[in-house]
């Protein structure tokens, strides 16, 4: 029944009713009302439908003053008048105050009814099409926003620190001094190349299609693993990673490594430097077409109040390491796009673990 | 020469921090410096160990854009303070300035007693001395 449209018909005589449903119930669900409050309630109860007929002749209101009401408290449907009654004056009225979008002429004919019903419904559609693009570009307005903001802190701020620095060494004659600062602007630098990066990832992820192939963890994993041994070693953190995969999974690789790769640079960069207790394990478990991935650390954690918000742009919980907060964001749009899941289990100062679920597609 | 000021620098960015220190301590190698990578923590240290020893007040150069307490919020949480504490301190505004950040936000963190001017990041040296001027023409009353 779903696939069908859904239709409301409006008439103060039941016949009219039982004739139009009985010519039309196999191309539509149609609903009727022999009243105006019935057709309220029946509105109120079903917001799906699409096209509205009434008859412009009934006791009390007419049918341009029905729609002239519900224009306002249900604008989606659309509204077709159906009237035996022609005189200009209605007709007037029914376009300016009733809005509505077709007339058919009583008696109708099947054909007519078809016709106006499939017009209404592209009409419907383009509407809704309309509507969904506005929320999509209201989305992208205030990304762009954030972007602006961020553009301010994360590009001018490293860049303004790296200038004064610049200024300052006109001043300094001390080489160790020197050195020192050229480890600190060195340090901007790198951050900046990151962000730039990071904003790569992240438009690479709004603008690209799905590229499905076969998706073999133990590759992905190992590949990941040169990167961050490095990293493990450097920082005396212990870094395991277990793999079960017996069946085939198809993923898209790009973003499924954005994923990866981002929650394990964060396994890293998070961890308690005092700690003599530091380790980054993942897990990758595929089973029945759902690979689960654990990327657990045991890092500084995420304050309570913060974790709802750490998928955020830019949203950043600590100060303690360089972020861009990009990253979360960019794993949950990569998420999005294989239709997968992410939940966050975090205890302060003993760590977090991220499970992040994603279908074979 | 007796020591004029002290100084708390709080800025997220390690690289600013340092900078603003050895600018302060070319100007001047008496003065004694704080620097803050968070802003919480400096308003921890301010609220239990007021100036109480040194009777020298006490210059906090302060970044807005920082994650976790933004410069805005340390102000604020700021004036909530005791005003025996508040008296030995004036906040100088030091941050990148750009037509994104609007206008609006920074005119009124005017409104708080405690900011008494700002300056544009990056810090140069003519910037400093003109700082300092300007702090000694106004002292805190």
């Amino acid at each position: 029944m779903s696939g069908k449209i859904k239709i409301l018909y409006l008439d103060d005589e039941p016949e009219n009713l039982i004739g139009f449903k009985a010519s039309l119930r196999l191309n539509y669900q149609i609903l009727t009302a022999v009243n105006v409050p019935q057709a309220i309630i029946c509105l109120n109860d079903h917001p799906e439908i699409k096209v509205v007929f009434c008859d412009q002749r009934m006791p009390g209101k007419t049918g341009v003053d029905f729609f002239e009401e519900i224009r306002v408290s249900h604008p989606l449907p659309v509204r077709i008048l159906l009237t035996a009654y022609t005189d200009v004056e209605s007709i007037i009225d029914a376009i300016n105050k009733g809005n509505i979008f077709r007339f058919v002429k009583k008696p109708w004919i099947e054909a007519d009814i078809i016709w106006a019903v499939d017009e209404a419904n592209k009409f419907y559609l383009a509407n809704s099409m309309l509507s969904v693009k506005n929320d999509e570009l209201q989305k992208a307005y205030n990304e762009l926003n954030k972007f602006a903001y961020s553009v301010s802190h994360d590009i001018r701020g490293p860049l303004s620190g790296i200038l004064g620095a610049i200024n300052l060494a006109r001043e300094i004659d001390d080489i160790e001094e020197m050195k020192e600062m050229l480890f600190l602007m060195e340090k901007s630098v790198k951050k900046l190349d990151t962000y730039v990066l990071s904003m790569h990832d992240y438009y690479s992820l709004q603008r690209g299609e799905l590229k499905i192939t076969e998706i073999d963890f133990n590759k992905v994993t190992d590949e990941l693993k040169t990167i961050f041994i490095v990293n493990a070693k450097i920082n005396n953190v212990a870094f395991n990673v277990n793999v079960k995969q017996d069946e085939i999974f198809r993923s898209d690789y790009a973003p499924l490594r954005l994923i990866l790769n981002n929650l394990l640079s964060n396994a890293f960069k998070y961890q308690d430097r005092n700690s003599n207790n530091k380790s980054v394990e993942v897990v990758v478990e595929v089973h029945n077409s759902v690979a689960t991935i654990y990327v657990k650390d045991t890092g500084i954690g995420i304050l309570g109040s913060h974790v709802s918000e750490i998928f955020n742009l830019f949203y950043r919980s600590n100060s303690l390491e360089v972020g861009s907060g990009f990253g979360l964001y960019n794993v949950k749009g990569a998420l999005l796009k294989l239709n997968g899941e992410i939940e966050v289990q975090s205890i302060l100062h003993q760590g977090t673990t991220f499970k992040v679920t994603i279908p074979s597609i | 020469m007796d020591i004029e000021f002290s100084f708390i620098v709080i800025d997220d960015s390690e690289l600013d921090c340092f900078v603003t220190q050895k600018f302060l301590e070319l100007s001047d190698k008496n003065l004694v410096i704080k620097t803050f990578q968070n802003a919480q923590h400096a308003l921890e240290v301010i609220h239990e160990n007021p100036n109480r020893n040194s009777l020298v007040p006490t210059i906090i150069l302060l970044d807005l854009q920082m994650p976790f307490m933004s410069g805005f919020k340390f102000v604020e949480e700021f004036e909530k303070l005791s005003p025996e504490i508040k008296e030995n301190y004036m906040i100088i505004i030091l941050t990148i300035l750009s037509p994104v950040s609007s206008p609006g936000d920074i005119y009124r963190i005017f409104n708080y007693g405690a900011v008494k001017s700002i300056v544009e990041k990056p810090l140069t040296k003519e910037k400093l001395l003109s700082l300092l001027n300007h702090v000694r023409l106004n002292p805190l009353t």
